[in-house]
């Protein structure tokens, strides 16, 4: 009886060092990229057989920063994203609400269509973007790029916003009106505070998008309009990979507080959901 | 007649919140799909005339078919391997272990953070000076492993970058089930095995598929991740691009039938797997 029960805790404690290596497994393939640009962009000398860089050193950031052109860039590529989430969050409230909460017929369908352009690859409708913005004159304009990355984030930020205000409760909207608020007064009191966490992941997440989008970019960019994905493109084809590393480095700040607001406000799996039906 | 008249202001309303959504729509997806058509249709650099030589020549070249074959592979192949990774992955987590919180960020990194950056920090890693190699060769002293640029290593690219599509959808579908089922199958004699094969995997069957599905659509359309960590193997996105890039002058209507049959395969087979899923499951 004893024998077995020994024998019964050693599979559970097998199984727990299973899982701690699983894991463990899983946290090195995810961070160990990143581990690894993050010391090549301070590692100087690095070569042959070493684990770790011999020396340490900012030189390749100063690189970046000058020869790069990333102060420049970034600003660009912030311009083109408040743009893009200006314009598609701008898009996505009326027909949002539409959706949400108005009687659409042939909802489904509408909405499918709405999302094709997340559904058919962007490279897919890529060229016939650059042909059209080339004849208007849209290519290496801010406008011009943030209109396309506005392609693709529009139909996520409806997606979100109509669930959003599809979930507002009709009663606290009939309990405002009944205590005698106008209008005016229930929407800036009581609809706006109920929605702005809807309002806030939408933004979060066409800023994400629009920050990390590449294909519709290359596009459509130019010389003034280089974005950080464009400029670090450009940079691997260059070849000069401490300095590239540095650029990712860069690039990725602001993804990890994007990570960290999306953690603190909404639920992750809704960052893939929204596919109705499927 | 009123009633008539407020209903009918209701609805122009209604379709006056839609217009812009659907602008959006026609003017940005829409229209430039239809410019993608019909430059496919125009002899190559003229603006007039109508043929069929562009699909034709892609078809019949010797190449196209390994492009083709290549861009399934690719996705299938990674979606496969996202499920494999994704199901212990999410049980585990489930059972909110120590640290559960970080793993779950953790899965997140992959859609978050610039795929660039993590192309380009998995070339470095698996690279041959890179830390896999380095202990390949210095602890276990074996021969130096090639996967930068392989059609494997492009598989595990795409399955670091799109795992969490089909993680994050299995996870909330694993959340979402009702654990009475599971304690009624182990009262009932079943061993955890048992009740994994038999009530957890059939349930959450189809929260599985619907996050490959995104996964698949990602590694399908993906053209960062092969753009840069391809080489010499390119499935269709990088091979539309090069159209454009690599040729002076561009080849605008090559680029175009190239991108109306890529359009064409992922509608077909997208709807395929949307067939597929909502069969009644067995």
């Amino acid at each position: 009886m004893n024998l077995l029960r020994q024998y019964v805790q050693s599979i559970l404690n097998a199984r727990k060092l299973l899982i701690i290596t699983f894991l463990l497994c899983f946290a090195l393939f995810i961070y160990a990229p990143f581990t690894i640009t993050l010391l090549r962009s301070v590692g100087k000398d690095w070569f042959g057989k070493a684990w770790l860089p011999p020396t340490l050193t900012l030189d390749w950031y100063k690189w970046a920063w000058e020869i790069g052109q990333v102060p420049e860039i970034t600003k660009n590529t912030l311009i083109i994203a408040a743009l893009a989430v200006t314009m598609s969050t701008l898009i996505a409230i009326p027909t949002g609400w539409a959706f949400g909460r108005r009687n659409v017929p042939g909802k489904e369908v509408l909405m499918s269509v709405i999302l094709l352009p997340r559904m058919i690859p962007p490279i897919a409708y890529a060229l016939g973007v650059a042909r059209i913005f080339y004849r208007l004159h849209l290519v290496d304009t801010h406008f011009g790029v943030a209109l396309a990355h506005t392609a693709i984030c529009a139909p996520y930020a409806i997606l979100v916003l109509s669930s959003t205000f599809e979930g507002l409760d009709e009663r606290v909207l009939e309990a405002a009106s009944v205590c005698g608020a106008n209008a005016v007064r229930t929407f800036f009191h009581v609809i706006l505070p109920m929605v702005l966490p809807g309002i806030l992941s939408s933004v979060i997440f066409t800023f994400t998008t629009s920050y990390n989008e590449l294909t519709l970019t290359l596009l459509t960019y130019g010389v003034h309009t280089k974005t950080l994905p464009v400029r670090t493109y450009l940079a691997v084809g260059e070849g000069y990979l401490e300095v590239t590393s540095a650029m990712a480095v860069i690039l990725v700040i602001p993804s990890l507080f994007v990570l960290f607001m999306i953690q603190r406000q909404v639920a992750p799996e809704k960052l893939v959901g929204g596919f109705k039906g499927v | 007649m009123s009633d008539f008249l407020r209903r009918q202001r209701q609805s122009i309303l209604t379709l006056l919140m839609l217009s812009p959504g659907f602008a959006g729509f026609l003017g940005l997806f829409f229209y430039p799909m239809m410019v993608t058509v019909v430059r496919s249709l125009r002899p190559e650099g003229q603006e007039v005339g109508w043929t069929l030589a562009n699909y034709i020549e892609f078809l019949s070249k010797p190449g196209t078919r390994q492009v083709i074959v290549l861009t399934f592979v690719l996705a299938i192949s990674s979606t496969l391997l996202s499920i494999v990774l994704s199901v212990p992955l999410t049980l585990i987590l489930r059972e909110k272990p120590w640290g559960h919180r970080f793993f779950r960020l953790t899965v997140l990194i992959p859609i978050t953070v610039p795929g660039l950056v993590g192309a380009l920090g998995l070339l470095v890693f698996y690279g041959s000076r890179g830390w896999l190699n380095l202990f390949v060769t210095q602890v276990l002293h074996l021969p130096k492993l090639n996967i930068n640029y392989t059609v494997p290593g492009l598989i595990l690219f795409y399955l670091w970058h799109y795992f969490p599509y089909t993680a994050l959808t299995t996870l909330a579908t694993l959340e979402g089930l009702d654990r009475s089922i599971e304690e009624a199958a182990s009262v009932a004699g079943a061993n955890d095995w048992q009740v994994l094969r038999h009530v957890v995997l059939p349930l959450i069957a189809p929260g599985i598929l619907a996050g490959s599905v995104l996964t698949f659509m990602a590694a399908f359309g993906s053209f960062s991740i092969p753009l840069v960590t391809g080489g010499n193997y390119r499935p269709l996105s990088v091979a539309i691009y090069t159209q454009i890039e690599s040729f002076t002058p561009a080849r605008w209507s090559m680029g175009s039938a190239m991108s109306v049959v890529m359009a064409i395969l992922q509608v077909t087979f997208l709807s395929i797997y949307m067939r597929v899923l909502r069969r009644p499951m067995a």
